[in-house]
């Protein structure tokens, strides 16, 4: 009996072993019945912008639609990428969802090392409706994997109150170089002691803006590494020290302390991609003291205008997805295809399409309280219209990695030259197998 | 005969009884182990891999960020693993004083930095240290400084707030360690060492780390180890900043995997230089912790 027993044990444990390693079987029986529940599974990260996007795109076309539910899981980014990686190289794809949001200077790498994970959205939407530079970020052999999403589109925003106190206007930030920034920048610290701006000291987003104001990336036309002897590069690192050295820039540890440097007071300005205004809004007793002009450029460097771009991001749909139509559909008939959706979402996120038929809607050309009356949104889409295209390339995190070291490096005292020697030759290494 | 048969079927159950224990660490320690080692072997991006033998290897040592995240690492452990390990060593002689009162309020406040996450510890000391932190409010205070410092901004301060953190989460979990190795020690021999007119540090010396030595030789391994493989504090204090002066082995074979273009074989190899690297170390301290 006792034996029976025993053997009964070791045999349950056994199977329940085998069972545990051969994993679930997943068998998802196709969907005839077009009226069927289909729940959307989506993954973005940011609750007052993204996240809060992709509900108003769920609520509308549930409306038409009530057997679709969008569900968003709040993703970070990184999280996100992680994920995604683990996920799509054990090619254990079931635990993935429906649809995501990808960081535009991310699709090129995701696509091209995963080709086979996301839909092409050729003919399926009609993506000429949508900015061509946000298309082209999206686009990898001709295939088009993205649906654009919000614009990067950036801005110099600005605290009025403070700006005149150091006897100011906003229109003396307008159309000027970035040494006159720094020039501006010392005399709004002398006359009210507020630092001019801030920036998180590990990230190289001020040189980032730089070189697209400049029309130049960190690869050439071949996709070379194009880091060493870039003169735009070297002019955008001396002028990111110089503005730190000279106190005109606040270093902080982390985006949270940027944001807190924005909100508490600490800086009479940043400059950023346009949805940073979701960040500057979430502060209510500023309201009415910030306005925007566009960016300062580079006086030295011909090619740099006023205008450059910083984030932006859009959605992906997944091969791996049991809905692939619905999900195409919902996204054509969203964020390509509804006013609605873009109306809803800008006064209180600040996500500026780049869908073209939303910025004719009279929405966009609203005073905005919040920026003392001025209408900032018509302002930043015409911003939009005029940023340099560059391409991001697939190794466009190995670059700008070498770069935040550069910069760190630059910081400390190291010659800018051979920081940026030393750059290239590392993301030289990471390009190689 | 039947002696024969009973032993028979007792290593029979016995075999039956470890089977399943060895089945999941077969599956879920030696079988990842052997694919890695295999994975090192192949190059190439995301799922496009191919065999490249032992390229991976060479490459190595050609790689300026993977020698720094050595160097890295090696400098914590050569400062961290030593400070933390006497600390404890002197916490748990004082813990195990007969005379101490309160004892188990002090063993619980020593331990209880390794009952919090790493990451948790990691933010709190991230605070700590920023620019409006406690740091910079009380050494201002305290007139040692004049204006907020940047800690985890500067290559040496982001090095040492990072060995701060390690040392403050990890010296209770060594301390019980050598709490548990004293509490084996005779109170005798200390107590024939007083009449015979040794000092307390005299005592400490030449008592009490003689007679811990298979404890201190055991918690050196498992530090070095640990320090090797070091990646939350890092990546949650400075993600390897300022520029890579703090970045971790660990860290980089993230961001090899998730940041960069997948390349899974190079950062197998790198996750292998590891292994071997802590191969060596306890070898070596083994081979010194033994000599008689």
């Amino acid at each position: 009996m006792k034996k029976t027993i025993c053997v009964a044990m070791v045999l349950l444990l056994l199977t329940s072993s085998l069972v545990f390693a051969a994993g679930k079987a997943e068998t998802a029986p196709a969907v005839t019945d077009p009226n069927a529940p289909v729940t959307l599974t989506v993954w973005c990260w940011d609750p007052m912008f993204n996240i809060y996007a992709m509900n108003e795109a769920g609520k509308i076309y549930k409306a038409d639609h009530p057997n679709v539910t969008v569900e968003v899981v709040e993703t970070p980014w990184a999280d996100l990428q992680q994920k995604l990686i683990t996920s799509l190289s054990a090619n254990a794809t079931s635990n993935l969802p429906d649809i995501i949001l990808m960081q535009d200077n991310a699709i090129q790498k995701n696509v091209v090392n995963y080709p086979e994970a996301y839909v092409a959205l050729n003919g399926k939407i009609d993506l000429s409706q949508f900015a061509q530079f946000k298309v082209d970020v999206g686009t990898v052999d001709g295939k088009n994997y993205g649906v654009p999403f919000d614009n990067g589109a950036t801005g110099t925003f600005l605290r009025s109150d403070i700006i005149e106190k150091a006897g100011l206007k906003v229109s003396d930030f307008t159309d000027i170089t970035w040494e006159r920034f720094i020039e501006l920048g010392k005399i709004v610290k002398q006359k009210t002691g507020v630092a001019m701006i801030s920036t998180v000291a590990n990230e190289p987003d001020f040189p980032m803006l730089m070189l697209q104001s400049a029309g130049t990336w960190m690869f050439d036309e071949n996709g070379k590494a194009y880091i060493k002897d870039n003169t735009v590069l070297k002019e955008a690192l001396k002028i990111t020290k110089e503005m730190v050295e000279s106190g005109v820039c606040v270093l902080v540890q982390d985006w949270n302390a940027y944001i807190a440097t924005l909100n508490n007071g600490t800086v009479a300005s940043t400059i950023n991609g346009c949805w940073i205004v979701g960040s500057i809004s979430a502060e209510p007793s500023q309201s009415g003291k910030w306005a925007v002009t566009n960016t300062p450029r580079f006086a030295n460097i011909a090619s740099s205008v006023n205008y450059s771009s910083q984030g932006g991001s859009g959605w992906m749909v997944m091969a791996n997805s049991k809905h692939p139509d619905v999900a195409i559909d919902f996204l054509a008939k969203t964020f390509g295809g509804s006013v609605e959706l873009y109306e809803t979402i800008l006064p209180t996120s600040g996500a500026i399409a780049t869908w073209l038929p939303a910025a004719k809607s009279p929405v966009y050309s609203k005073p905005i309280e919040y920026f003392g009356g001025q209408k900032i949104y018509e302002d930043l889409v015409g911003y939009a219209g005029k940023v340099p295209n560059v391409k991001y390339g697939i190794y466009n995190y190995e670059a700008r990695d070498a770069i935040a070291r550069a910069l760190s490096e630059v910081m400390q005292g190291a010659n800018i030259d051979s920081a940026l020697a030393t750059a290239q030759k590392n993301v030289e290494f990471l390009m190689s197998e | 005969m039947a002696n024969s048969t009973l032993t028979k079927k007792i290593n029979l159950y016995g075999w039956l009884f470890v089977i399943p224990a060895a089945l999941f660490i077969f599956v879920l320690n030696f079988y990842p182990m052997i694919s890695a080692f295999m994975l090192s072997l192949q190059s190439g991006r995301g799922n496009n891999l191919k065999f490249a033998g032992l390229k991976n290897y060479a490459r190595l040592f050609q790689d300026e960020m993977f020698l720094t995240s050595v160097g890295n690492v090696l400098t914590y452990l050569a400062i961290q693993v030593p400070i933390m390990l006497l600390l404890a060593l002197v916490l748990a002689s004082m813990l195990n004083d007969p005379k101490l009162r309160f004892k188990g309020l002090f063993r619980t406040f020593i331990f209880l930095p390794c009952a919090t996450s790493l990451v948790s510890a990691a933010l709190i000391f991230k605070t700590f240290f920023s620019i409006d932190g406690i740091a910079n409010i009380s050494l201002m205070a305290l007139h040692i400084i004049s204006e907020p410092k940047s800690w985890l901004t500067d290559p040496f301060w982001a090095k040492a707030i990072i060995i701060l953190t390690i040392t403050w989460r990890w010296t209770g979990y060594n301390t019980v360690f050598y709490l548990a190795g004293l509490q084996t020690i005779d109170r005798s021999i200390y107590e024939a060492a007083r009449i015979d007119g040794a000092s307390a540090s005299r005592q400490f010396f030449h008592i009490t780390i003689p007679l811990l030595k298979p404890v201190i030789l055991l918690t050196t391994i498992m530090s070095t180890n640990g320090t090797l493989q070091l990646f939350d504090e890092v990546k949650n204090i400075t993600n390897g900043g300022p520029g890579i002066a703090t970045l971790s082995i660990s860290q980089y074979i993230y961001n090899l995997s998730f940041m960069y273009n997948p390349q899974f074989g190079y950062a197998a190899a790198v996750s292998y230089a590891i292994l071997v690297m802590v191969a060596i170390l306890s070898l070596i301290q083994m081979k010194v912790g033994n000599r008689k």
